[in-house]
């Protein structure tokens, strides 16, 4: 009798237990720890970006691990460890160390590298391993339209960077018709391009002037040229920091006033008006993220929306200790992929394990507020959520003027002539 | 409309041209006396760029100061990499110089990132600007223009009036017979080469003052590509060539784009670039030594 119990209970007991053994079997790989892996740039071209998602990831790791005491995760607080690998910013080396971070290190995600196309690079090795692959810093549309099951984005997608400087413009300029859009030649360019195009057709605006220009190129004279003939009310452009700076100082050489100029990469950056100076004034960009946007617990309440993670200055404060630069500042690199861990965290919470078809599925239903803002995905895996911020050089410092919700301050339009810049004239509201 | 846009892309081109023309005079001079083609050229005018940023930056000077420091620096580097590398490599295959100065640039890269980092910087030296109707000129881009102008004059003048330059002329001609003639063709190539990495970089300077902005280790790359062109039009082993070579560049490339721009469904600046590169085959098949020939 005791022998048939022992031989009818023992695989009952087995067979109750699976689903425990699958929940905990992936972070016993890492001593009961639950594992991110990354591949960063620390070296290489986007170093800078690196080392800022770098700190915006340790930060939230410390947050969630010693403010928010760890991962529920049945029923016990487990804690994150991070895994990072240097990728150099080369496409080659992303692809061995994802491969090396699913089969070697046991990690229980993968987050992306920076830049659209080291994103993209990594994505297929992520999705052979049937792992969940969360991109920080890869706008790019293209990369949700390939049909990638386990790739989530937590940075804007492209095609949304000029859809608030429009709407700004409309609802503060409604005179304003005419608008230039003059982009790199590049896939991410042209995207923000495509997608600035069809919100201004969408809200009634008229394109006079649209061209790109190639990578690398030294003189824009001839564009602009062209772009002052069409005589715009307001021009959107730019692709990286370099043609950026290059735009605007070519546009004051030309004495080319508009009432608005919004460039995406280079204007949010504090050394585009180290090198412009007063030509910088008055010249807008979208950002993902700035410090000093208003989103809080409170905000999130209002919308009625889940809150999670550290406030804007706990993450300031982290992100410096992460960092161990006092003087270091958080840019918005640094607060995707802060956010990209938060996300992670009540995605597996929410579905009480850690296997990535669970948590992919468990991303695709999650809606939460953060430092970051908000936060939402389509069936792609595409961020739709998040709005970005646009930031005004105003008096030399920056100000966020859009959405209304986020603004430090109020936006001046028309921003001054070059003409008058140069006399002194501050971009002021 | 349309002639507005040409006359004001002419002008831009010729002030354009004229930095271009002296950014290739160094490539020109190298090619011509030692036969050796200098692919890290690019490099070397970003340490002038580096140079300008020094000192209009860091210790508040006139970026026309810097020529002749660039200048300096330039002659410093060029004796140094000679002795050191293209001195043993002259009677080597061509490959072994070619890949001797693409590892000098590299190695330029390198160094800067080293000491300034890669992060895209610039400066605003901002001397006024002139209005003429159909297009508006910062004096700064004048200023660099007119610089150029007066290097090449100096450079001629020392190649038709001193020993020195009849010396380097000769080796040019016939280093053969030059050296029969009692001239130290050794002490010529040494001096030709630290000459021409000095133009090169002092060309750094010209070209930031005209574009102050962009200022990164790698940028270097884009003016080689140019600098081809530009020597190949002008005559590969002629400076002068090379400065008229330049003007001729500068035109096409802002006047070509105003016109391209009326063919429907195209980008004017792809097909700038098609067109210079079209331009440098034809010459090559053509007149495989440039248009002008070398003296």
């Amino acid at each position: 009798m005791k022998f048939f119990s022992l031989k009818i209970i023992l695989p009952a007991v087995l067979i109750s237990i699976i689903p425990f053994i699958s929940t905990f079997s992936a972070f016993a790989a890492g001593h009961g720890k639950i594992v991110i892996g990354h591949s960063a740039c620390l070296s290489g071209k986007y170093a800078k970006a690196g080392e800022q998602a770098v700190g915006g990831i340790e930060a939230c790791v410390d947050w969630v691990n010693n403010e928010y005491g760890g991962i529920t995760l049945g029923g016990k607080k487990v804690p994150l460890k991070y895994k990072k690998y240097d990728c150099e910013s080369k496409k080659e080396s992303v692809t061995s160390l994802i491969g090396r971070l699913i089969t070697v290190d046991k990690v229980d995600v993968v987050f992306a590298p920076y830049s659209s196309g080291l994103t993209l690079r990594g994505a297929p090795i992520a999705e052979s391993h049937q792992m969940l692959y969360m991109d920080h810093g890869g706008a790019n549309n293209k990369i949700f339209e390939q049909g990638f099951r386990y790739a989530v984005q937590t940075i804007g997608p492209a095609t949304s960077y000029h859809k608030g400087t429009l709407d700004m413009v409309k609802k503060i300029a409604p005179d304003a018709k005419k608008v230039a859009l003059a982009y790199e030649d590049s896939e991410f360019a042209t995207m923000v391009m495509e997608g600035a195009k069809n919100h201004a057709e969408k809200l009634g605006f008229e394109i006079v002037f649209e061209r790109t220009y190639p990578k690398g190129t030294t003189d824009l004279t001839p564009l602009l040229s062209a772009m002052k003939a069409a005589k715009p009310d307001f021009v959107l452009g730019g692709g990286h920091f370099e043609d950026g700076q290059l735009f605007n100082r070519q546009m004051a050489d030309l004495n080319i006033n508009v009432d608005c100029l919004s460039l995406i990469a280079a204007a949010t950056l504090p050394a585009f008006s180290d090198a412009l100076g007063h030509m910088a004034e008055g010249v807008m960009g979208p950002s993902h993220w700035e410090y000093g946007v208003t989103y809080s617990k409170e905000a999130a309440k209002e919308k009625g929306k889940q809150w999670i993670g550290p406030s804007q200055d706990e993450f300031v404060s982290l992100f410096k200790k992460a960092t161990g630069d006092q003087k270091m500042l958080p840019d918005y690199h640094a607060a995707e992929a802060g956010a990209q861990v938060l996300a992670y965290v009540l995605a597996v919470e929410k579905t009480g394990s850690t296997d990535s078809d669970k948590v992919r599925a468990a991303l695709g239903d999650l809606e939460f507020m953060s430092f970051y803002g908000s936060w939402d995905i389509d069936d792609s895996g595409l961020q739709v959520g998040h709005s970005m911020v646009d930031v005004q050089w105003q008096d030399g410092k920056r100000v966020i003027v859009w959405p209304e919700s986020a603004q430090t301050g109020k936006p001046c339009y028309p921003m001054p002539t070059f003409d008058e810049k140069k006399d002194g004239k501050k971009a002021l509201p | 409309m349309l002639l507005e846009q040409l006359s004001g892309n002419l002008i831009q081109g010729v002030v354009l041209g004229a930095v271009y023309g002296m950014a290739t005079m160094g490539l020109s001079l190298i090619f011509g006396v030692l036969k050796v083609v200098n692919v890290g050229h690019g490099a070397f005018v970003m340490v002038g760029a580096f140079v300008t940023l020094f000192f209009f930056s860091s210790l508040g000077l006139n970026p026309f100061i810097a020529i002749p420091a660039a200048f300096l620096v330039g002659i410093l580097l060029g004796l140094a990499f000679y002795y050191a590398a293209i001195k043993k490599l002259l009677n080597a295959p061509e490959l072994a110089t070619l890949l001797a100065t693409f590892s000098a640039g590299v190695l330029l890269e390198e160094t800067v990132k080293m000491i300034f980092g890669s992060e895209y910087r610039g400066f605003n030296w901002d001397v006024g600007k002139v209005d003429l109707i159909v297009t508006a000129l910062p004096m700064s881009k004048i200023f660099a223009a007119l610089g150029s102008v007066a290097i090449a004059l100096l450079l001629y003048v020392w190649f038709k009036r001193t020993r020195a330059g009849s010396a380097m002329r000769s080796v040019v001609e016939d280093s053969h017979g030059a050296r029969v003639c009692g001239v130290n063709v050794d002490g010529v190539y040494a001096m030709s080469f630290a000459l021409g990495i000095g133009l090169t970089v002092a060309s750094g300077v010209l070209l930031t003052m005209f574009i102050p902005v962009g200022i990164n280790p790698y940028m270097g790359g884009g003016y080689t590509l140019k600098a081809f062109v530009i020597a190949v039009l002008g005559g590969l082993s002629s400076p002068y060539g090379a400065f008229f070579g330049g003007l001729v560049f500068g035109l096409i490339e802002n006047t070509s784009y105003t016109l391209f721009a009326f063919i429907p469904g195209v980008e004017p600046f792809s097909l700038t670039r098609f067109l210079s590169f079209l331009i440098l085959l034809i010459i090559l098949l053509i007149r495989p030594t440039g248009i002008i020939k070398a003296k």
